[in-house]
């Protein structure tokens, strides 16, 4: 079972995750949206939209760091085991409060207002659920991590990283995963997950950030 | 000079009797959808009065339309940056409440209450919630001046520091019917972030992609009109249409066509592309109008015609600007004027400013009164048509009011007025454009825009529109 999980299983997210947001471009571009309420619910997005996605962003931010630079390099540079967790901690904690904040905030708006309840369809209530939990496990699992409930042993950045950087260099080995706490591998299936129903929720907004906006001219001719 | 052809209306507002017809046969083809139900792309104010949404021409609130930042045109909204900023929350978005919150009635209690003491009564509940409501403003909330201090907040009438007069007599208002402008530079297509509105070449309809859009919702507070719509359903932007697939096959817009009163014009204006920027870079908001004028070109001028013809624009176009009505009203006799001019936009639906109510202010013996004397203040008329240029006002009415005098002298058999601008040959046939002209004259639209075969079409048929063919709605 281990084997599925971490060998098997992300390369199944990454591809339902490339293929199904190709699919729903093709298919479905005109359901392609940033599914905004706020026409629906102004003066109650205003703050906690800004909480929610800087705290996303942190988090993000902080993952590919903490995942895709390998240990051994900032060992080399002299950033010591202390002083590097001091670091991930003060980012990773505020990122965190802002993070579950803004979505705590979010979903008081959205299931305490009549007209945003007609405007969440089941694709939004799947995506909070799972987002919900994967949010806890990893914030969690962070500070029981922080406050040394996990063990002294426990350091992900000597296994959850490398495994993670097996499987993108193709060559996964599970291993690794065996004696990661299970607040983790929660996560981490948890993570899966949102990768697998990424395509066909309203996440895909974020794909459409619009860089070429600053690059064309401010008024479009175009032919019939 | 690059000549491209804009289709283009006219309103003649002494016309407009406010029956919402237009407004009404618009929403039944356009936005009679979940997700729409707020939204009018035709809608009539009575002006003065707030309109819809509420206060729309006030942009030191919404920050619509765009400016000049020391010479440089820019949207009122900031910069691209700035709006980007603006992804997550726009401030100067409009909200539901902002229109208004669209109902039906519970007819079901009307047939299905048993007996009961007193009459049943249907009840309003909400569109969006489909809870019961209570209603608190809807889109025609000022019609006819009701509400008196929701209707004194007009900004026109703070701008020219004028009050509504409590006096009957001297009381004053008018209709404005209003659709989207297909303005030669919208704001909103600037706006879109993902490039979804655009204007198209071969008519100058503006639209929006359903597909490209992407819901940022950024061309709704950056049009000064508030003529773009969020549709909550399909969290995409909507807007007028022009009805492009009735003017693909030489008929005009839903609205036009259904017009009671008779008062829209529809046909084709040729304009210079390449003074466009300058036009809209006009440092004096007052001269803009001039300037929109000066990009209107004379479909008869050979040179126009051969640049025109460089451009790809059609026989079937260029012979429809030829006989085209909304040209002669807009530059052959300068009687319509663009919305508000000092947004910057360059408006393409142009109106022609009202005489009406000719009521005797004083009590004087004159059949008409002087153009100044009207009862709609010109000052009043001036800030809606020519960002506060009276001048340009009293020459219009002016030349309206002669009109009037020149063919009341004919039917009672007097010589006609001395001093008049025009020969009285001109005259008649501004009466007979404005006063009595049948649909085919007030209409000139070229067929043949659509390019495609009655069979092809027949295919195409269920393929498009405004819902989700793909799913994931």
């Amino acid at each position: 079972m281990s084997g599925f999980f971490w060998s098997a299983l992300p390369y199944i997210a990454f591809a339902v995750l490339i293929l199904g947001t190709a699919y729903r471009y093709w298919t479905g571009e005109r359901g392609w949206s940033t599914k905004s309420s706020q026409f629906l619910a102004k003066d109650s997005l205003k703050v906690p939209i800004w909480l929610f996605h800087l705290g996303l962003l942190m988090a993000f931010g902080g993952h590919v760091i903490g995942i895709l630079i390998p240990k051994a390099l900032t060992d080399g540079v002299g950033i010591s085991e202390h002083l590097y967790h001091i670091i991930a901690l003060s980012g990773g904690i505020p990122a965190g409060v802002l993070f579950l904040g803004g979505f705590f905030l979010l979903m008081r708006r959205r299931f305490d207002n009549p007209r945003m309840k007609v405007n969440t369809s089941t694709s939004d209530g799947v995506i909070y659920f799972v987002m919900f939990l994967t949010l806890i496990t990893g914030f969690g699992g962070t500070l029981l991590n922080a406050v040394g409930l996990l063990g002294d042993e426990f350091n992900y950045r000597e296994c959850i990283s490398p495994w993670f950087r097996s499987i993108l260099a193709m060559n996964p080995d599970a291993s690794l995963m065996a004696d990661v706490p299970i607040i983790f591998k929660c996560h981490l299936i948890l993570a899966m997950v949102t990768m697998i129903i990424f395509p066909f929720t309203r996440l895909i907004h974020c794909l459409s950030f619009p860089f070429e906006y600053f690059m064309r001219s401010n008024i479009i001719y175009r032919r019939k | 000079m690059k000549i491209k052809a804009q289709v283009c209306m006219v309103m003649n507002l002494d016309k407009c009797i406010g029956c919402h017809t237009c407004s009404i046969t618009c929403k039944n083809v356009w936005t009679n959808r979940p997700g729409a139900e707020y939204m009018y792309f035709n809608n009539v104010e009575t002006k003065p009065g707030i309109g819809y949404p509420k206060n729309w021409e006030d942009q030191n609130h919404w920050k619509g339309g765009w400016e000049l930042d020391g010479g440089e045109l820019v949207l009122k909204t900031g910069s691209k940056l700035g709006r980007l900023l603006k992804l997550f929350y726009h401030p100067e978005q409009p909200e539901l409440d902002d229109y208004y919150e669209p109902w039906t009635y519970d007819y079901e209690t009307l047939i299905t209450s048993p007996r009961k003491k007193h009459q049943p009564v249907a009840r309003p509940r909400s569109l969006i919630s489909q809870q019961r409501m209570e209603i608190k403003w809807g889109p025609n909330w000022n019609d006819d001046l009701a509400g008196g201090d929701d209707v004194r907040q007009d900004v026109n009438l703070k701008k020219i520091g004028e009050d509504i007069a409590l006096e009957f007599s001297d009381i004053f208002m008018k209709y404005l019917p209003r659709n989207c402008n297909h303005c030669l530079n919208p704001a909103c297509v600037a706006a879109c972030p993902s490039g979804a509105i655009y204007k198209r070449e071969e008519d100058g309809v503006v639209l929006v992609s359903q597909d490209i859009c992407r819901g940022w919702r950024h061309c709704i507070p950056a049009c000064p009109y508030k003529k773009v719509y969020y549709n909550w359903k399909t969290n995409k932007a909507e807007k007028c249409t022009f009805c492009y697939p009735r003017l693909e096959n030489g008929l005009p817009t839903v609205c036009t066509d259904t017009c009671v009163g008779r008062i829209r014009y529809m046909g084709i204006l040729l304009y210079d592309m390449n003074g466009v920027l300058d036009a809209a870079k006009t440092s004096d908001p007052k001269m803009i109008y001039a300037q929109m004028l000066g990009l209107v070109k004379d479909p008869n001028d050979p040179e126009v015609i051969e640049s025109a013809r460089k451009e790809g624009v059609s026989e079937a176009v260029l012979n429809a600007a030829k006989v085209s009505p909304v040209y002669q009203l807009i530059k052959g006799w300068n009687l319509a004027l663009p919305l508000h001019p000092e947004f910057r936009s360059l408006p393409m639906v142009w109106y022609i400013p009202p005489l009406s109510p000719i009521a005797k202010k004083f009590e004087d013996k004159v059949y008409l009164p002087q153009s100044e004397a009207m009862r709609i203040p010109v000052k009043y008329l001036a800030e809606l048509f020519t960002a506060g240029n009276t001048d340009i006002i009293l020459q219009t009415l002016q030349r309206l009011l002669d009109m009037r005098t020149v063919m009341r002298r004919k039917e009672i058999g007097e010589a006609p007025p001395q001093n008049l601008e025009f020969d009285v040959y001109e005259y008649e046939k501004m009466y007979k454009l404005l006063a009595i002209a049948k649909y085919s004259e007030r209409i000139k639209l070229p067929a043949g825009l659509q390019g495609k075969t009655h069979d092809e079409l027949r295919e195409l048929q269920g393929s498009a529109g405004y819902i989700c063919p793909g799913g994931f709605c």
